[in-house]
């Protein structure tokens, strides 16, 4: 291969695992209103399975779901789902399902009218049968026979997401399907889009909360301001999360008697005393602090009152990604 | 219902949020008050004559206040209610084109308001012909409600389009109604020639003069009007950009 051809071929899609094939891409889209930019220059692949949209609130993720559903058109680059258009390409919607973030449903139907109602829509051959299929996948077979303007919020999820799955989409869009949910919901969901994933369908999930993504998806798209920071294997992403310096705060009778111990570990970077009974610790190993840090103040018979992480939110967390990516 | 689903979804939808909310009980009320003063005039005529009184009532109440309000509240909430909650995506991301999603939510709302209009018209016809001296009376109702029906088709058109291109559709239309349609176009005569009061106008007073082409001739620009609104509408829905 020349040097021209190999300049000439398609970089391979960030999230994409070598050799795979995409079902969804998106090359150097972006989207913004006047001059806010919602979405940066963002490439990536999504094959079969789950992947994880994961990101803070306001990072763009909705939108760039919205772009993926056609709701939205991208300001600049292109956007295609199984190798077509999807803005303006009403046909493609055979093969995509959508639950979106909002809350709001038509509220004069009842849970099965709604999912009935989208089966119909979507031209299923056999609507009933499909309609009664969906709502027993979500287990809201008690509760489909009620307005859904008198629904929880977990009962709100689990319909939308009947309805989304109604027609037996290969690409599946899920905007924080958790939100609201019981645990019993939460896993039920959860099980779900894991069976869907392994049935080989694409099943995009956005979320914001770092440990449920874990829960659900393989690969994991993190977006921060609208840019992509990290793609790839959970696993992957979360060592490189766990490899960074991380702030704690520490409380204890003998703040620096503690601290004079603390230093002398290979892992503690800094050691600041922060008022009487607390000090701010930097460390680079986290999980090894948490085990050492009670040790030693049971060693020196110093009583350790609190150990708690201080930059643990999730935007802390992301912005680390985003300045070492 | 379950036929009706199959047939015309998107109608059936539309149909259903009208029902179901308070849309189609207000609009219904408001198309029935000419009623309440057909019943005063019953009570009370003053030895009036039954005919103008009728007349009066239909064009000074009905076509310049009452119609086009009855025609707003639907024809704004048709996709007003979907954007407002943000319900729109139900309908859009389905594999269906924008023509149909539009005339749907069309169909729906001149539906609820001819139904409406029609059952006023009736029932303030039937009230005023028990009064004395009632010549003329039952003549007008074909007339009446053939112009209702032809503002309906037009104003839906138009109030539709307007829900879908800014955001306070149901105000704008209020302002349009009592400032062009109410008082401008009662006194100035270049609002007159365009407004939809005086087509139906049109229409209403040709069909009682049996003059089938001159009813045909105030139709038709309405009937343009109406089209261009409808284009104009299932252009806007497919640029339409949900965030």
């Amino acid at each position: 291969m020349t040097d021209q051809q190999v300049q000439d071929a398609p970089q391979p899609l960030p999230g994409l695992p070598p050799g795979e094939d995409a079902i969804i891409t998106l090359r150097n889209v972006a989207k913004w209103y006047g001059d806010v930019v919602a979405v940066s220059d963002v490439s990536f692949g999504i094959g079969r399975g789950v992947t994880g949209l994961l990101g803070p609130n306001g990072a763009g993720k909705s939108t760039i779901l919205n772009m993926l559903a056609g709701l939205l058109a991208p300001s600049a680059g292109v956007i295609r789902v199984m190798d077509q258009p999807v803005r303006g390409n009403a046909s493609i919607y055979r093969q995509i399902g959508m639950a979106s973030e909002h809350e709001q449903l038509y509220g004069t139907l009842r849970g099965r009218e709604f999912v009935h109602m989208n089966a119909i829509l979507q031209k299923v051959p056999n609507p009933d049968q499909a309609t009664e299929r969906a709502i027993t996948v979500v287990d809201m077979q008690d509760a489909a026979d009620r307005k859904v303007g008198g629904y929880s919020k977990g009962m709100r999820q689990r319909i939308k997401v009947a309805a989304a799955l109604v027609h037996d989409p290969q690409v599946l869009l899920l905007d924080e399907p958790l939100n609201g949910t019981d645990p019993v919901q939460r896993a039920s969901l959860i099980a779900l889009m894991r069976r869907l994933g392994d049935e080989g369908k694409t099943v995009v999930v956005s979320s914001h909360v770092l440990s449920e993504v874990e829960r659900f998806a393989r690969s994991v798209l993190v977006i921060v301001n609208g840019k992509l920071a990290a793609a790839g294997d959970y696993r992957a992403i979360r060592d490189r999360m766990d490899q960074r310096d991380h702030i704690l705060r520490l409380r204890c009778n003998e703040p620096r008697r503690m601290a004079a111990a603390l230093i002398a570990v290979p892992a503690v970077r800094q050691v600041t005393i922060a008022g009487e009974d607390r000090m701010i610790v930097e460390t680079s190993d986290a999980r090894l602090f948490g085990v050492l840090a009670p040790q030693i103040a049971q060693r020196e018979g110093i009583h350790l009152l609190e150990l708690q992480p201080v930059d643990e939110s999730l935007a802390s967390v992301f912005s680390y990604l985003v300045n070492t990516t | 219902m379950t036929m009706l689903w199959r047939v015309l979804p998107v109608t059936t939808l539309t149909l259903r949020q009208f029902t179901g909310g308070r849309t189609w009980r207000l609009v219904l009320f408001l198309g029935c008050i000419p009623a309440i003063f057909a019943l005063i005039f019953l009570l009370r005529p003053w030895g009036m004559p039954a005919a103008p009184v009728l007349r009066g009532l239909f064009r000074d109440l009905i076509l310049p206040t009452l119609l086009p309000i009855v025609i707003l509240l639907p024809a704004t909430a048709a996709f007003g209610e979907e954007l407002e909650d943000d319900t729109l995506p139900y309908l859009l991301m389905k594999p269906i084109s924008r023509v149909r999603i539009v005339l749907g939510k069309y169909l729906a709302t001149i539906l609820v308001t001819i139904s409406s209009l029609w059952i006023g018209l009736l029932v303030t016809t039937f009230i005023i012909s028990r009064a004395e001296r009632v010549t003329g009376v039952w003549e007008q109702l074909w007339p009446m409600a053939a112009a209702a029906a032809a503002g309906a088709m037009l104003l839906a058109a138009v109030f539709i389009l307007v829900s879908l291109i800014i955001p306070r559709a149901l105000l704008a239309g209020m302002l349009y109604i009592f400032a062009w349609e109410s008082l401008l176009g009662r006194f100035l005569p270049g609002v007159q020639a365009i407004s939809s009061r005086e087509s139906m106008q049109k229409i209403y007073q040709a069909l009682m003069d049996n003059d089938a082409s001159a009813a045909g001739q105030a139709f038709l620009p309405m009937a343009v009007v109406t089209v261009i609104a409808l284009v104009l509408a299932i252009w806007r829905l497919r640029s339409l950009q949900i965030d």
